[in-house]
């Protein structure tokens, strides 16, 4: 872990943006369009105009409530193995969500994205080191009325042992998603245990705005004690100034104000400070997730998360390219590095091209390396007096060679990164391979993964179960790719 | 001030954003008893199509469109009364309804779309957020509407774009209007696949979309 970790601001400037989302919160307020969650503001002190539905926010009344988030957020998976809490187990990497499309694994083209894409994404998650948990990527054209999300949910347990997030629309889907993950737990009691689904919501519409709908998921599922936590989303430019610090001034209202609500309906609520903030393309209004700025942003996230001892989070590294190409590889690269060295403990990160509109399996495996080199540099130096290693230098001497020393056999598996997409090879015999580029390596260890059986399945009895609970289910199966295409 | 100069100072007000030089200018060509058709046709609307035009070339940034649009509109409140008056009418280039459907609150790109709609002439009806797709309907009814423009920003509310199709369908009302759908996760294929008339990039797109729709009417 790093000493310090990279900080754009100092701590004077922390508090002053504290201070100015404060005065914000005071000053301008929040449009509140959910009348119970007006009401609870009111309960609690915070001035309401039922005319505007303007929400006007004492100081001290959000900073009683910021005081009481955890400092840790704990995800669990299927298997307890893959339960991350941070931040002591970041930074954790995930994939990034609900993407209308896909890039067709076998025939290249853009289409909607279905369940079934949904069951191989799950599957490449569970086997990708570099993912943490698999937070749904796409949406599920194919899914039934009624069944929006747990036609997202289902595929997605089905294949992943890891922890699953996504978002459901009402509370009746919340519902049904529960009752699968009993179904799998094998009761609800074990379930509860070890919850291992994550709700995420966007109650907040930027600039200053609580919505009717999302408002009420964020209650309901607070005050029942599921997991879950909402994502402020500002566009600078568009929906925030279009200055970075006012953005993050902005951003951090919007965080504050969500974070009062959640904590006033269940105090002790664990949540994690993760925004996606953005600039717009000026030139057109074009929405520019990939945009450097939202690392830098980040940057700032992560610093006014440490100041309220929160574990911190953002949609880093999505890219506005539409395939696998430099950009796509430089965009995600550049605002990922900059996010994990300000401290972020997750990073919302892989297989997304085209600013979340489209799914790409190369590009989740090429993410998932990039996901591996970003946990590395969170580990940073490692530094210690044995890894200084003065006695094999000494017993080396000048002149010698460290190759054959029992010290780095010792490492040599461990202390560097060995990629599988980054090529190393001579030039020579990467021609004689065809010469590959990343995209396809990546497709290579897409189609090796997915034209396996995959172990993580659950049993044919849980199966049964599930199906015979929800009627019309989508079968949720990852098809295997045909092999013989290329 | 000579007629040229006044609708040349009308036409660079709304190129420069600037809403007094515009109401100046609006003022001042009533004054000279221009035609305000004419100041209307010759004047701000030029200032529309070369701004458009350098827009779509990259030079000047959305901001700068939004900013001559709000010119416009500033000039409008001087001239339209004056229309009026005299009992004439701008040539009807048909009427709008635009708004975000049922589930999405999110309405900057709606408006920046309306906005741009106004200033090429067109009636814009605009319903704001969370629509749902009978309401919408109503409404286009009531205002006679010839679009129905449908916008959404997140992709689980896209759905709600091809239930008001959908509706239209089942009432029978769907060749009464045209509906074009937008917004950020929309595509021309999901226009395609829902049935839509049609789809804009951007808003000045979505202009020349309805433009060329009522054109082929």
């Amino acid at each position: 872990m790093p000493a310090r970790f990279a900080e754009l601001l100092t701590d004077e400037q922390v508090v002053r943006v504290h201070e100015a989302s404060l005065e914000i919160l005071e000053n301008v307020g929040m449009l509140v369009r959910n009348e119970e969650a007006r009401a609870r503001f009111a309960k609690h002190g915070c001035l309401v105009d039922t005319q505007t539905q303007i929400v006007k926010f004492p100081r001290a009344i959000v900073e009683h409530f910021r005081q009481a988030i955890p400092p840790t957020f704990t995800f669990h998976g299927r298997d307890p193995q893959y339960d991350r809490t941070i931040p002591g187990d970041g930074p954790l990497t995930t994939t990034s969500s609900s993407a209308p499309d896909v890039l067709d694994p076998q025939t290249g083209n853009v289409r909607r994205a279905r369940s079934d894409d949904i069951a191989r994404i799950a599957y490449l998650v569970n086997e990708l080191p570099g993912y943490d948990l698999f937070s749904i990527s796409v949406t599920a054209d194919d899914a039934p009325p009624g069944q929006y999300s747990l036609s997202r949910f289902y595929p997605a347990l089905k294949h992943c042992l890891k922890p699953v997030r996504g978002s459901a629309p009402d509370m009746d889907e919340v519902d049904n998603i529960l009752k699968l993950g009993a179904l799998i737990a094998g009761s609800e009691a074990a379930f509860w245990e070890r919850p291992f689904i994550t709700f995420q919501y966007c109650a907040l519409i930027s600039p200053l705005t609580m919505d009717v709908e999302s408002t009420e998921k964020l209650m309901r599922l607070t005050e029942r004690g599921i997991p879950s936590y909402g994502v402020v989303a500002p566009n600078a430019g568009v929906s925030a100034p279009f200055t970075l610090t006012g953005t993050l001034a902005l951003a951090n209202a919007e965080f504050l104000a969500q974070a009062a609500l959640e904590q006033m309906v269940r105090a002790g609520k664990p949540i994690i400070y993760e925004p996606l903030p953005t600039v717009a393309d000026m030139r057109t209004g074009a929405y520019a997730p990939g945009a450097i700025e939202t690392g830098i942003i980040l940057m700032g996230c992560a610093q006014m998360a440490r100041f309220y001892n929160v574990p911190s989070g953002g949609f880093s590294g999505l890219s506005n390219a539409k395939t696998n190409d430099a950009q796509s590889g430089f965009e995600t690269g550049m605002s990922t590095a900059v996010t994990v060295l300000a401290g972020a403990d997750l990073l919302n990160m892989g297989g997304l091209l085209d600013a979340l509109m489209v799914f790409d399996f190369a590009k989740a495996v090429i993410d998932n390396e990039i996901a591996l080199m970003l946990k590395q540099t969170g580990r940073g130096l490692q530094f210690s007096e044995e890894n200084l290693a003065l006695d094999v230098i000494a017993e080396t001497g000048p002149g010698g060679m460290f190759l054959d020393k029992l010290h780095t056999i010792q490492r040599m598996r461990a202390t560097a990164l060995l990629p599988e997409i980054a090529d190393r090879a001579p030039r020579n015999q990467w021609e004689a391979e065809g010469m590959p580029d990343s995209q396809t390596q990546a497709m290579r260890r897409v189609r090796e993964i997915l034209t396996r059986d995959n172990p993580a399945v659950f049993s044919p009895d849980v199966d049964a179960r599930i199906r015979a609970e929800f009627e019309d289910l989508v079968a949720g199966d990852a098809v295997a790719l045909d092999i013989t295409t290329d | 001030m000579n007629k040229e100069q006044i609708l040349e100072n009308l036409a660079t007000a709304i190129v420069d954003g600037d809403d007094d030089m515009a109401l100046e200018s609006a003022r001042a060509a009533l004054d000279a008893q221009l035609d305000p058709l004419d100041a209307v046709d010759q004047g701000l609307s030029k200032g529309m199509d070369i701004i458009g035009e350098q827009f779509q070339s990259g030079e000047v940034f959305l901001p700068e469109l939004l900013m001559a649009a709000s010119a416009f509109k500033a000039a409008m409140e001087i001239l339209k009364p004056e229309i009026e008056l005299q009992k004439k009418e701008i040539a009807k280039q048909g009427t709008v309804l635009i708004g975000t459907v049922k589930g999405d609150l999110h309405s900057i790109g709606k408006n920046i779309v309306g906005t741009v709609l106004e200033t090429k002439g067109f009636d814009v009806v605009d319903i704001g957020i969370d629509n749902g797709a009978l309401d919408i309907i109503q409404e286009a009814k009531k205002v006679q509407a010839d679009v129905i423009a449908l916008s959404c920003l997140m992709t689980t509310t896209m759905p709600a774009q091809k239930e008001v199709i959908e509706t239209l369908e089942e009432m029978n009302l769907r060749d009464k209007y045209f509906v074009i759908v937008g917004g950020g996760p929309v595509t021309p294929e999901w226009a395609n696949e829902i049935g839509a008339d049609g789809y804009g990039e951007s808003a000045i797109q979505a202009a020349e979309l309805v433009k060329e729709l009522m054109d082929n009417k």
